[in-house]
């Protein structure tokens, strides 16, 4: 009886022993390729609207039209052109021609002009822009990027007048070649 | 007779692998070759800033886009329409109008004011500029927009989002 039992077990286990794994690992490295294909890595991004002025023809309504803060931006020191990344190496004459990125060092400085009053320091600027908006929360601004000035100048502004509250920002049109 | 029923007995038994195989590959194929909601953007470094609407477009939503280099080359969709070492003189913005001038035949439009008969676009563009781009460029391209012919006067600056995880 027992003999017998022991050769139905050693049977069963040959049996089961035949495990075909070529078609499991085929469908593995698909599913492998198929999820490596379909992954991307999203950078986060965002936008900012702006707009243009409109050309709505003769203006017929009664309301004064408000005076709009200008907000100028000069380069008072363009800063290093350096590499970006972690090394912040100079960036040479020959990244120049291969045309490599480039971003400016801390050393960049811009004067914001509001009116009379000028600064260099963009907290000083929310300080200003605060004060107007709690006067009239409605008031145009208007932004003059002039000569040199870069992309992340620009934005940078339109950040902190947008933190503030400001909705009707424009940009002024021509620029000084 | 009996080899013959042997044989239908065998039949039965279909080997599903080899079709799942190609069925996986076929998927892969055509998504490999569909992915193009990535071609309308160019890598870049955008600016950071904290209070942009983040952008979520739908898989096959068509948006204007436009993307500006740090060299001031303009790219759409993997094209390039502007280069200032390129183009220059005083038509060196043809390419770009041309361009600009299908994007706005393509929006939505809406009447530019109140009561007038004029119709305008009413979709916004986007410009990808990089940081370090020098924005005399948006400035450029905002001027063409104004143009009678285009008068696409929405528009959107793209911007990097600050990590939420860091810090």
């Amino acid at each position: 009886m027992a003999k017998r039992k022991g050769n139905l077990l050693v049977s069963l286990a040959k049996e089961e022993c035949k495990l075909e794994m070529t078609p499991m690992i085929d469908v593995t490295f698909l599913l492998l390729i198929f999820f490596m294909c379909t992954l991307k890595f999203k950078t986060l991004e965002g936008k900012l609207a702006a707009f243009l002025p409109k050309d709505v023809g003769v203006n017929t309504s009664q309301a004064e039209p408000k005076e709009k803060i200008e907000i100028r931006m000069d380069v008072k020191n363009p800063g290093n052109k350096v590499r970006p990344g972690a090394g912040r190496t100079p960036y040479t004459k020959d990244d120049e021609d291969k045309r490599l990125r480039y971003v400016y060092d801390d050393s960049r400085v811009i004067t914001y002009s509001i009116g009379a009053k000028k600064t260099t320091d963009l907290k000083e600027v929310e300080t200003t822009l605060r004060a107007f908006y709690k006067q009239d929360s409605t008031r145009p601004a208007t932004i003059d990027p002039r000569k040199d000035i870069i992309n992340s100048d620009v934005v940078g502004l339109l950040d902190v007048a947008l933190a503030i509250g400001f909705t009707d920002i424009t940009f002024v049109g021509s620029y000084e070649k | 007779m009996n080899l013959q029923k042997h044989d239908a007995e065998t039949e039965m038994q279909m080997d599903m692998t080899p079709m799942i195989d190609v069925v996986f590959l076929l998927i892969i194929f055509f998504m490999v070759i569909t992915d193009l909601t990535q071609q309308d953007l160019e890598d870049l470094q955008l600016p950071l800033a904290q209070q942009a609407s983040p952008d979520k477009p739908k898989a096959d939503e068509w948006r204007p886009i436009i993307n500006l280099k740090h060299t001031g080359e303009m790219i759409i969709k993997r094209n390039k329409y502007f280069d200032p070492e390129v183009n220059t003189g005083p038509k060196k913005y043809e390419d770009l109008r041309t361009q600009l001038l299908s994007m706005a035949n393509r929006m939505k439009k809406a009447p530019l004011a109140e009561g007038s008969t004029k119709m305008v676009p009413d979709e916004p563009l986007m410009i990808r500029a990089d940081e370090s781009t020098a924005f005399r460029y948006v400035q450029d391209i905002m001027e063409q927009c104004g143009d009678q012919t285009i008068s696409i006067w929405k528009l959107q600056l793209a911007v990097s989002v600050p990590d939420p995880n860091a810090k």
